[in-house]
């Protein structure tokens, strides 16, 4: 399983991120919130300076880009746990 | 006291609990009962006003106690304002393609990620992976 991270963060901010806390996964930028909005997961106004972003969400996608497992959560406080994940994916055959 | 342990139920969302999910209510619970003491001793206050002195200790104390309280019961407001995912791919359901730059500035798309070791990743993961965990997250970090 391959987890990517995306967010509207420019991909600077990104890669500050990654080396910070060495992370070694892929992570996108959608800084239009473009791709987001076409997962209908765009929280308007949602950041700080009040930009569009993206309402937290999981998608567990195989290799026919089906959805297997997601999670959306209700409080930004709350969110998948890495276990939960993994035994999400330990489900695919 | 309870304000307190209110916020500080919402500095134990950094720790990764399985109890996780009770947090926000287990915080807005603290606060209420924080607030509920908080009545009880404004009450007392006007009821026995001779045996309760030391006003000023009671004013410090109150608004001691309602900061706590009352960021519990606003940071529950405001972190579940949140959009319906609804409309979103569900389970069964096949998401749509994209094309997205990595921290690189270079374009990967969603077919790449699901193929064998795609040349912008760091990871050397020599079979095409199972699955693709997409993870959208807010930003700004």
């Amino acid at each position: 399983m391959r987890p990517v991270a995306i967010s509207v963060d420019p991909p600077e901010v990104s890669r500050n991120l990654a080396n910070k806390s060495g992370y070694t996964f892929p992570i996108l930028s959608d800084p239009d919130a473009a791709v987001i909005r076409r997962y209908h997961i765009l929280q308007p106004a949602g950041s700080p300076d009040e930009h569009d972003i993206a309402r937290p969400a999981e998608f567990l996608v195989d290799s026919s880009k089906t959805v297997r497992w997601c999670n959306f959560t209700e409080d930004i406080r709350v969110r998948a746990r890495a276990d939960e994940m993994l035994a999400a994916a330990r489900q695919l055959r | 006291m309870f304000g307190i342990a209110a916020l500080t139920c919402n500095g134990a969302f950094f720790v990764n609990a399985p109890l996780q999910r009770l947090f926000p209510w287990l915080s807005l619970l603290l606060a209420i009962v924080a607030l509920s003491f908080l009545v009880v001793g404004a009450r007392l206050l006007i009821v026995h006003p001779n045996v309760y002195r030391g006003r000023m200790l009671s004013v410090v104390l109150t608004v001691i106690a309602l900061l706590p309280a009352g960021l519990s019961v606003f940071g529950f407001v405001t972190t579940r304002k949140l959009p319906s995912a609804a409309a979103a791919p569900q389970v069964g359901q096949q998401v749509p393609d994209f094309t997205l730059s990595d921290t690189s500035g270079k374009p990967v798309s969603l077919d790449q990620l699901l193929a064998a070791s795609p040349a912008s990743t760091t990871q050397s993961q020599a079979s095409a992976p199972k699955a693709v965990l997409l993870i959208f997250y807010r930003g700004y970090w």
